[in-house]
């Protein structure tokens, strides 16, 4: 779609009005007559088995309406669903093992659910919490993934006979080949840690069972309402009409708040129906940190076999994944990683094997980026050592080994997260990294300032990486956009919103195709009886496929206003152009309607539509994309390193990103500045940390470090636009990209200030501690 | 969690020992501790109440169990709190070497902490059991004092 007075400009957010004025409806913001509050007895103990739970004394307390445990669920106890099924691969193993609403028998991680109490507020339930007596026999716990893969592990599910989640092998080329024709094998171990999403908005859920309409009403914090809603009618032997599932306006998403179903999305629903009164949970903060899924920790194991010059021969990685006490969400995490670090990069030769472990700590999902920029960072790693081992500079190596612009479509031989084949549709990376090279002032910083700066004392350094992120994957989104008779425009999707801006880029498609002012597009996102259809928010894919949804619905209109204006005005449809809310003659300006008059005549009360026709100016329309598609770009990033206390100080930060063709320029930002702001986190302050027996250590912002607004730096941004091909739109996802490279370059660059101390930065996040510790242990060793 | 630590005491392995078995005495080694019975000759039971940094006034239901007694020289626990703030177990020894007209105490366990406390109380836990050690050990030294000064010489 080619840019015009709406798409491609930086319309202000259309949403934001109503949530800087406190007036946008929040699941927090819910409150129903006669609504009761929910609490969870949660386990303390990360692996135990379940001898007795005794409530009795709970049951009793005043102002408790119920409480229940998974003996009192009956039938209705049962494993979730397996999300996202292994894709198609040759000898892949995958050991199924859901969440449960309640444990029965055995705790697999601390923090797991073990008994729901309602009461008629927040506080008693939580009382009453402490009344419950719980008789748990500790186990060993599994939380190293080596060790748990050793004959006689502590077992997490008893069933599969050991921690082994999934064994997954893909290939391409002959590794052993390239490796023996290699000028030099680079191998070394690299560990990468995620942490939790921590979105400013916990989850929340209330539920309403409305006995006349029999009617089931579910306000949720969820990037899927039409999958819970299809998921919960079945669960509770409801028709999908009967249940209404309304994901509001949520606090941040950023990948956890897609998973289903959490045990409070089906335990509420139960219990409202079973009470008959609506029921209330929002989740605090500590529960985040072990009852909402997070990402965790990688091994790779991974070596690069180059030729004289620096060209990639060939990839070799190994890699252990953690994937919690369950494994619902399937192997999307491992499968980016392993997917995501050929990066930009022709590699003819690929082996990557992988072994997902169950851990006794939460459940690991994709949170923001899922697992790519653990394969980004293996790669741009690997190719940072290689460039230092044969005397070749850094941008120079990876200028060398890009996937050309004209190599599109770019085929990498292995299976994608979306079971379709890994192949790129389009971009240019060469070009994103010259402008990358040249906005950081790549050359004038190495040759002049970073050696003035040094003489000075100063530790800076630079570091600038390549990073490709798969978006834009199927099934399919739709969307239907109805022109009201007040003129104004209706547009429903199925796709929730988390703050990503769909209010107005969707709003800007629609405006666009049917000539009306933006601000005269009504949207409407995350309630399923608005759109019944649909998948959700998740995989940077909300503007490629539901925009492209909308884009379809719109053009399905303006056909509808074409064929009923040209008649009615007496005008051929090809003379006709919509424009300023109007349907006009392109040269007789006094032939003309306005669209909601128009809209008025499409619906009479007399006469007849003829057959064939619909009524309105209405349309629903679908799109699913062929395969996802490549978004890519090139971060770069100076930071300054005190080497005495290991602080570090990003003092520029460049982010040059292809999302191809842009439909607001202003989200795009804010979507990349966002997530480089995740990724700085990432890179130096978050870190879930787990001791040996499966008990988080720091379920607290107290000490779980976010960074803040005073350490993430604006971020210096340039656009390249190469369209995709796989949508009319042309456009690529963005919610991830700022946040998958960032450790790379991070480490690229506190490695680069540090030149000269020893220290080689193979794992992340780093920390001033950890950072500390490495320049100790390399001071040591050099002085051994 | 590992604590250990040696601590100079005054009078013999003997004298310090019959104190060590005495509910009464132990109950103000371990600071916090609200209630104290010998249920068994080789079992207490009570309970605990402490504040870790954000959590205040935790209680929990302590049962120490007593293995490898070795009067009057050394003895190991098994030591199971368990409360609404969470849990803590596991293992300590205690060994009483004489040395001059005293003793030293050489202390040490491996706790296991799990739930509120752990979660949010991680990074005090280690300066609150010093300390807890500490003020424990220091009650102990002036209930000896106490009695050897009371006691004929």
């Amino acid at each position: 779609m080619k840019p015009g007075r709406y798409f491609g400009e930086r319309v202000l957010r259309l949403e934001d009005a109503r949530l800087l004025t406190g007036r946008a409806l929040f699941v927090d913001d819910v409150q129903l007559p006669g609504m009761l509050h929910a609490a969870l007895l949660r386990s303390d103990e990360a692996h135990a088995r379940i001898r007795s739970i005794d409530a009795s004394a709970a049951r009793s307390r005043r102002g408790i309406v119920a409480v229940y445990t998974a003996a009192d669920l009956g039938a209705y106890w049962r494993p979730g669903p397996l999300l996202v099924p292994p894709p198609p691969i040759s000898g892949l193993v995958f050991n199924t093992a859901t969440q449960v609403p309640l444990a029965r028998d055995k705790v697999r991680h601390a923090g797991e659910p073990l008994a729901l109490v309602v009461a008629e507020s927040r506080y008693l339930a939580e009382d009453a919490l402490e009344d419950i007596v719980v008789d748990l026999e500790p186990l060993p716990a599994v939380t190293d993934l080596e060790a748990a893969l050793l004959e006689g592990a502590s077992l997490v599910h008893e069933q599969f006979g050991s921690n082994l989640a999934a064994h997954v092998h893909q290939h391409k080329g002959d590794y052993a080949v390239a490796r023996a024709a290699a000028h030099a094998v680079i191998a070394r171990r690299f560990h990468y840690d995620r942490g939790a999403a921590a979105a400013i908005e916990n989850r929340g859920v209330v539920a309403q069972w409305d006995a006349r309409a029999e009617e089931l009403t579910l306000w949720d914090t969820t990037q899927a309402p039409i999958p819970i809603r299809n998921g919960l009618a079945a669960l509770l032997g409801l028709r999908e009409s009967q249940v209404r599932v309304i994901a509001p306006f949520i606090g941040g998403g950023f990948g956890p708040k897609i998973m289903m179903y959490y045990p409070e999305e089906v335990l509420l629903p139960w219990a409202a129906m079973r009470l008959g009164r609506p029921v209330k949970w929002i989740e605090d903060r500590r529960e985040n940190f072990y009852a909402t899924t997070q990402e965790r920790g990688q091994v790779h194991d991974a070596e690069l076999a180059v030729s004289k010059d620096g060209k990639i021969l060939g990839v070799r990685d190994r890699f252990l994944h953690d994937t919690g006490a369950y494994d619902p969400y399937g192997l999307t995490v491992p499968i980016n990683s392993q997917c995501t670090l050929l990066g930009p990069y022709v590699v003819p030769n690929y082996d990557s094997e992988f072994t997902a472990v169950f851990t006794n700590k939460p459940i690991v999902t994709p949170v923001r980026g899922a697992g790519r920029q653990h394969g980004v960072f293996v790669m741009e790693r690997l190719l940072d050592f290689a460039a230092r081992e044969l005397g070749i500079d850094r941008v120079e190596i990876r200028r060398r080994n890009y996937i050309q612009p004209d190599a599109f479509p770019y085929d990498h031989e292995i299976l994608f997260q979306d079971f379709r084949p890994l192949v790129y549709d389009s971009g240019n990376y060469p070009a994103a990294l010259e402008q990358a090279v040249e906005l950081i002032g790549y050359d004038s910083f190495v040759r002049q300032e970073q050696p003035r700066l040094r003489r000075e004392g100063k530790h800076v350094g630079l570091g600038i990486v390549s990073y490709i992120e798969g978006t834009g994957i199927g099934p399919y989104e739709g969307a239907r956009v109805t022109i009201e008779p007040s003129g104004s425009v209706r547009l429903a999707t199925g796709v929730g919103t988390q703050g990503q801006g769909h209010f107005t880029t969707f709003a800007q498609i629609v405006a666009e195709v049917l000539g009306v002012e933006v601000d005269q597009v009504q949207v409407s996102t995350g309630d399923t009886r608005e759109f019944t259809w649909g998948t959700g928010t998740f995989a940077s894919r909300g503007a490629v496929v539901a925009g492209s949804a909308c884009h379809a619905a719109a053009l399905k209109v303006r056909e509808k206003v074409l064929a009923l204006a040209g008649p009615l005005l007496g005008v051929a449809a090809g003379e006709l152009v919509l424009h300023g809310g109007r349907v006009q003659s392109s040269n007789l300006p006094d032939k003309g309607i306005s669209l909601g008059e128009l809209a008025r005549k499409a619906n009479p009360l007399r006469g007849a539509v003829t057959p064939g026709t619909e009524p309105g100016l209405e349309a629903t329309a679908y799109f699913g994309p062929d395969r996802g598609n490549a978004a890519s770009g090139v971060h770069a990033m100076i930071v300054e390193v005190d080497a005495e206390t290991a602080a570090v100080t990003i003092k520029r930060y460049v982010v040059v990103h292809d999302c191809g063709t842009i439909i607001n320029p202003m989200v795009v930002e804010a979507q990349v500045q966002g997530g480089v702001a995740h990724g700085i986190g990432n890179a130096f302050f978050e870190q879930l940390s787990f001791d040996e027996n499966g008990q988080l250590r720091n379920a607290s912002f107290m000490d779980y470090l976010l960074p803040t607004a005073l350490d993430v730096p604006t971020v210096e941004m340039a656009h390249i636009e190469t369209p995709s091909p796989l949508n009319p739109l042309g456009t690529k996802g963005v919610g991830e990209a700022g946040a998958i490279p960032t450790g790379a370059a991070f480490a690229q660059a506190v490695e680069d200030a540090l030149a000269g101390s020893g220290v080689e930065l193979t794992e992340i996040p780093l920390s001033p501690n950890r950072l500390f510790e490495l320049l100790e242990a390399a001071k040591a060793r050099g002085a051994a | 969690m590992i604590v250990e630590g040696t601590y100079p005491l005054p009078g013999t392995p003997v004298v310090i020992w019959d104190l060590l078995m005495d509910p009464e005495v132990l109950a103000k080694a371990m600071p916090g501790t609200k209630l104290l019975v010998r249920a068994a000759a080789d079992r207490y039971e009570g309970v605990m109440r402490i504040g870790i940094g954000p959590i205040t006034a935790a209680e929990f239901e302590l049962v120490i169990a007593l293995t490898d007694v070795l009067p009057p020289y050394s003895y190991a626990m098994q030591i199971d709190g368990k409360g609404r703030a969470g849990f803590t177990r596991g293992t300590a020894k205690v060994e009483l070497v004489p040395e001059g007209a005293g003793s030293v105490m050489h202390y040490s366990a491996d706790l296991q902490v799990g739930g509120k406390i752990a979660a949010v109380g991680q990074r005090l836990l280690d300066s609150v059991s010093k300390l807890l050690t500490r003020q424990g050990l220091e009650a102990l030294n002036r209930e000896l004092n106490h009695r050897l000064g009371g006691a004929p010489a």
